[in-house]
């Protein structure tokens, strides 16, 4: 497995500026959901990074879930169309007050379609907290609530956001040279 | 919603303490996983953020996977300690050198089932890591092989574990004081 330093083209949003916006977000939220206990709902498995340092930076109680889909069809990068639930809430979020934490929003249509599932069990709100949001890319209009930064339409990895599966660990978002990246063989 | 301080026993292990020991894991298993192609496995929902803070400090490329376990019938474990998988692996693990994040290790039923589970998808090398490890309760024995504390047997909150779904934020772990402790009132019983 190879360094991201070879194929990492440059440093988009550095670990502190990062941390900085999500402990802003944090008290955003805070201050929005003051007296309510929000659900924040993360969707598997690039929001995770995000909604654990999000979550520390939230003052009021509030509980946490997953869900986890996968696209109908073939291609891993193709998000168009229907998804398929392959984890479910373990909340009944009937009567809460629901907050999808995201890491990064594109065409939007994955969102969308999480969104109408999630509003046909008629949670008291339904809001959308993005980390990054890749505003060019949209094609389906979406509500973002908190958003983290607007970013150009590049291929981004870092802070839960994967490149074939690796590096979400890194603590920083990153842009890649895609013509130094090559995928690892499996 | 009861604010914590009114239920809080003691404050087990502090943020500082936390971190520091995170980190020294991270850099004990980046030497360990050197030139190896590790997949770490998380499991939810407790493990999450032990993992997330992990993650950050393993210097060596790796893969991150999720499962999510529930147990059969009523209460914590059903008479057979057979555990229900609610999400598998993405992952083929098949010849991988997987490392197991979890919370806590207590009787070690389920943690021992899932590694009982997942040897016979034939990994190169299955570990596990966990933060903490209750000891006194062990009922079966299994394998740890990266531990972050020994913790006493009490009932534990924070740092991603939760009591009743709540307080899995703090950055802490600190033990319940069960007479102070009022339960919401949608947890229902159990």
């Amino acid at each position: 497995m190879r360094d991201y330093k070879e194929f990492m083209s440059e440093i988009l949003i550095d670990e502190g500026t990062l941390q900085k916006r999500v402990a802003d977000l944090g008290a955003e939220i805070s201050r929005d959901y003051q007296g309510k206990n929000p659900v924040l709902i993360c969707i598997l498995r690039g929001g995770m990074v995000f909604l654990v340092d999000l979550m520390r930076h939230i003052t009021v109680p509030h509980q946490m879930d997953f869900m986890a889909i996968a696209s109908y069809g073939l291609g891993a990068r193709a998000s168009a169309g229907n998804v398929r639930l392959t984890l479910d809430l373990q909340t009944d979020i009937h009567g809460r007050d629901v907050l999808l934490v995201e890491d990064i929003v594109d065409s939007g249509n994955t969102l969308a379609y999480v969104l109408e599932f999630l509003q046909t069990r008629q949670p008291r709100s339904l809001k959308v907290c993005a980390l990054l949001d890749k505003e060019e890319r949209r094609e389906i209009a979406v509500p973002i609530h908190y958003r983290g930064f607007v970013i150009p339409d590049k291929y981004v990895f870092g802070y839960g956001l994967d490149l074939d599966e690796y590096y979400r660990n890194l603590p920083f978002v990153a842009i890649v040279d895609l013509e130094k990246y090559q995928p690892p063989l499996s | 919603m009861q604010d914590y301080r009114k239920f809080l026993d003691e404050i087990l292990v502090d943020e500082q303490a936390i971190q520091k020991r995170v980190a020294e894991l991270g850099a004990q298993i980046s030497r360990d996983y050197e030139g190896t192609d590790l997949l770490v496995v998380c499991l939810l929902r407790g493990g999450i953020t032990f993992t997330a803070d992990l993650a950050r400090h393993l210097t060596i490329p790796h893969e991150l996977d999720c499962m999510s376990l529930a147990s059969y019938g009523v209460g914590r474990y059903s008479s057979s300690g057979n555990v229900r998988v609610n999400l598998d692996l993405q992952t083929n693990i098949e010849s991988r050198d997987v490392l197991l994040i979890e919370d806590i290790v207590d009787s070690g039923r389920t943690l021992a089932h899932v590694l009982q589970m997942l040897r016979t998808r034939n990994p190169k090398s299955l570990k596990v890591c966990v933060l903490l490890d209750k000891k006194m309760r062990r009922e079966v024995p299994v394998n740890v092989d990266y531990i972050g504390f020994d913790v006493p047997d009490k009932y534990v909150f924070g740092y991603g574990i939760d009591i009743d779904e709540r307080y899995r934020h703090l950055p802490f772990i600190a033990s319940v004081d069960m007479r102070k402790y009022r339960r919401p009132a949608e947890a229902g019983q159990g």
